[in-house]
């Protein structure tokens, strides 16, 4: 059991709960690796996929994940529903309440709906991403694709690169890391930076961190998040941030790069990295962390429905 | 340039004004093979490819370093090119000038610092390309500040124009502090001087010409300090005009901001009652302002506040300043008279020490910018400006070398001729006299 009935942010998951995600997501592995990828374990209870916002990959990863504990499984589009119509949010929820669903997942362009909205309901919630604010299960299958490299967290030197003002994924991500002991450096330049962060471990350049990072974790350019662009261009970009060939073949030995997806490609990380076949290949972990993706939600489900 | 150029140099019997070290001293000055090899008295030097100056009587001073200068080029290459420019400032002393980015195309691209950087390889001295903050100047995006920083800009600054847009500023400010380079800042609040002419006050109403209020500068030079004071960045306020700006400068200064600015030498020479001749030469952005700002200035150079005097030199053609005076263009020329108007005001009636007077125009600029300039260093590449205090000359037209002639200080009688001007190890400028 975890120690709360929703998910809606990094910081309110406890060490143990952490613990045991991870620990549950390797048996959920097992299944997916299976010629028949089904379990019998949440039959009888209704999730629905509320995505206020586009998805491709976290929405098919909890239908999947859905799917294969045999949970039933509705997907909620909001451009066919009444919101079009002009119910508010509230109401919308009310009437999926009406029919008796089990768990929410939930994703909305604006920080915080998550939260408000479990306040309104007393069925489990799970944050799927809202706005700039927080991804939890992202963060979580972060980390087990982090455990699954490397078998242990306490010390690794991870850095995350990029647009962190403006990333769910970061915010996220730098709570679990953290949690778990790692040393966390953002690599930003100061648009996509607090005011003020003196009291963060920062960097302007990868270069400047490239050669002892265990894990590189490049953040999508939120282009669409962004509501006034202050960061001058991509060749500015392609200079002090981008993943190119060059710098990953800088990386130490053992050493990863992460993506929570999708990539722009050219900016955050170039053609050539994303298509390398060479020994290099395996630093690049994600295709990885999609597939750990459905395992670690198979897990949360579980543990919250089962 | 001449055949003097390879020749070596021996300098005799000059005052030598060290603005460093605060010290002058008689001392003669040898160049061999480009680099200022010897210091001392009756040094001996001999051989066909020796060329002496006779700098009795003269001051010896490291080359003057502009940091402020419009050379146009590419794009308005009719009014002034890299290389007329650059001869234009060895004729005033100047060995080292920072060239602002509004050109057309205007320097916002890597390409076009080197443009400039290779352009200037040749030219009678140095170069160096202040970029743009935002690009084309618009006061929309931030320029690829970091690639411009590697390229070899020596400076960020929208010159000629002011974002007036905070936030972007003040983006602009934290992103600069990435690379450590000095914002060099034209402040103007457009909203106040938009259709302004001249200074308003009581001239502006008296000759019937819109004015530009001193609160143009002063608005946009309190909204930066605030900025600079959160961002942290080192900001340098250019062509300060106002007492209102010179005292909020001292004051954010003393609260140990890293805050930095220039006066020209036409705002400290001239006030407003001048531009009773409707002098189109006069019309400058910003507009020389009221006696009462102008001894502010004075006084902002002797109290330390102001910490360069810079000429934003601003070639015109004829044909925009031979025109009404609504019509006329801003800007006046200012290499060839750098010092020859501020020595005059500052020496001559203020009488300000020469040390200290030089080093606001050498050691101090080169400072503010980061570069290594302005100095008198035995070993190095000898640049070097020979100055006969003594002569007074009225400045005319004709004796202009700068391809546009549109300068304030034409007619007037300034103190202070340069000689000769060795830069980059040369003696690329010698004046007829001498």
């Amino acid at each position: 059991m975890l120690s709360k009935k929703s998910i809606l942010d990094a910081d309110s998951l406890s060490l143990e709960d952490i613990k045991l995600i991870l620990s549950n997501a390797d048996s959920f592995l097992e299944i997916s690796r299976r010629d028949v990828k089904k379990v019998p374990t949440l039959r009888g209870k209704t999730v629905i996929n509320m995505f206020f916002e586009p998805s491709t990959r976290t929405r098919t990863s909890f239908e999947i994940a859905a799917k294969r504990l045999s949970a039933d499984i509705i997907n909620f589009s909001p451009l066919t529903s009444s919101l079009k119509k002009g119910e508010s949010i509230i109401d919308t929820l009310k009437t999926i309440l009406s029919m008796k669903v089990d768990l929410i997942v939930i994703r909305h362009s604006d920080s915080g709906t998550v939260k408000m909205v479990d306040r309104f309901v007393d069925i489990p919630v799970i944050n799927a991403g809202d706005g700039k604010y927080q991804h939890p299960t992202q963060a979580l299958l972060d980390l087990y694709t982090i455990k699954k490299r490397f078998g242990k967290f306490e010390g690794l030197k991870v850095d995350i690169v990029g647009d962190f003002l403006d990333s769910r994924v970061a915010r996220s991500d730098m709570n679990l890391f953290e949690k778990m002991g790692m040393d966390v450096t953002i690599v930003s330049p100061t648009m996509f930076l607090p005011e003020d962060f003196s009291g963060m471990k920062v960097k302007h350049c990868i270069d400047d961190v490239i050669e002892d990072a265990d894990i590189v974790y490049m953040l999508r350019m939120q282009f669409e998040r962004q509501d006034r662009k202050f960061y001058p261009s991509v060749m500015e970009y392609n200079r002090f941030l981008t993943m190119n060939m060059d710098r990953l073949g800088k990386m130490k030995p053992g050493s990863i790069v992460m993506h929570p997806g999708p990539v722009n490609r050219g900016i955050e990380i170039t053609d050539e990295v994303m298509d390398t076949s060479g020994e290099l290949a395996e630093k690049i972990v994600i295709e990885e962390q999609v597939t750990f993706g459905v395992a670690v939600r198979m897990a949360i489900l579980y543990l919250i429905l089962g | 340039m001449n055949k003097n150029e390879r020749k070596n140099v021996l300098v005799k019997s000059g005052r030598v004004i060290d603005p460093e070290k605060g010290k002058e001293f008689i001392s003669d000055i040898y160049i061999k093979d480009g680099i200022l090899a010897e210091m001392g008295e009756n040094i001996k030097a001999k051989g066909k490819e020796l060329t002496e100056i006779d700098a009795r009587g003269c001051i010896v001073c490291p080359g003057f370093v502009d940091m402020h200068v419009h050379l146009r080029d590419p794009g308005f290459e009719d009014e002034e090119t890299i290389e007329t420019g650059t001869l234009a400032a060895v004729k005033g002393g100047i060995t080292t000038v920072a060239c602002m980015p509004n050109t057309s195309p205007p320097i916002d691209s890597e390409s076009m610092v080197k443009y400039i950087l290779e352009k200037s390889q040749s030219t009678a001295c140095r170069v160096l390309p202040v970029a743009a903050m935002t690009r084309g100047l618009k006061g929309r995006e931030i320029t690829d500040m970091g690639l411009l920083a590697e390229a070899g800009a020596v400076g960020f600054s929208d010159d000629g124009r002011c974002i007036g847009d905070s936030r972007l500023m003040y983006e602009v400010m934290r992103y600069s502090t990435q690379f450590g380079l000095t914002l060099v800042l034209h402040e103007e609040d457009y909203s106040i001087s938009r259709g302004g002419l001249i200074n308003e006050g009581h001239y502006s109403s008296m000759l019937g010409l819109d004015g530009i209020s001193s609160l143009s500068d002063d608005v946009i030079i309190a909204r930066d300090i605030i900025l600079a004071g959160r961002s942290r960045a080192k900001i340098h306020i250019t062509h300060v005009s106002t007492r209102g700006g010179v005292e909020m400068i001292k004051k954010a200064r003393e609260g140990g901001l890293d805050i930095t600015c220039d006066v020209t030498p036409h705002h400290l020479f001239f006030n407003d009652s001048y531009l009773v001749s409707f002098n189109t030469n006069l019309k400058v952005k910003p507009p020389i302002r009221s006696e009462e700002d102008r001894l502010a200035l004075i006084e902002g150079i002797k109290g330390g506040v102001i910490d360069a005097i810079a000429s934003d030199h601003a070639p015109h053609l004829d044909t925009e300043k031979n025109t009404t005076f609504r019509l006329a263009g801003f800007g006046t020329i200012g290499l060839e008279t750098l010092f020859a108007a501020a020595f005059s005001k500052l020496c001559g009636e203020e009488k300000m020490s020469l040390p200290g007077f030089i080093s606001l125009i050498t050691t101090s600029p080169a400072k503010i910018l980061g570069i290594d300039a302005g100095k008198i260093e035995v070993g190095k590449t000898a640049n070097i400006a020979v100055i006969d205090t003594e002569a007074e000359e009225e400045i005319k037209r004709e004796g202009f070398i700068s391809k546009s002639k549109n300068s304030a200080f034409i007619g007037q009688k300034l103190m202070g001729k340069i000689v000769c001007t060795i830069s980059k190890g040369k003696l690329v400028y010698r004046s007829e006299r001498h």
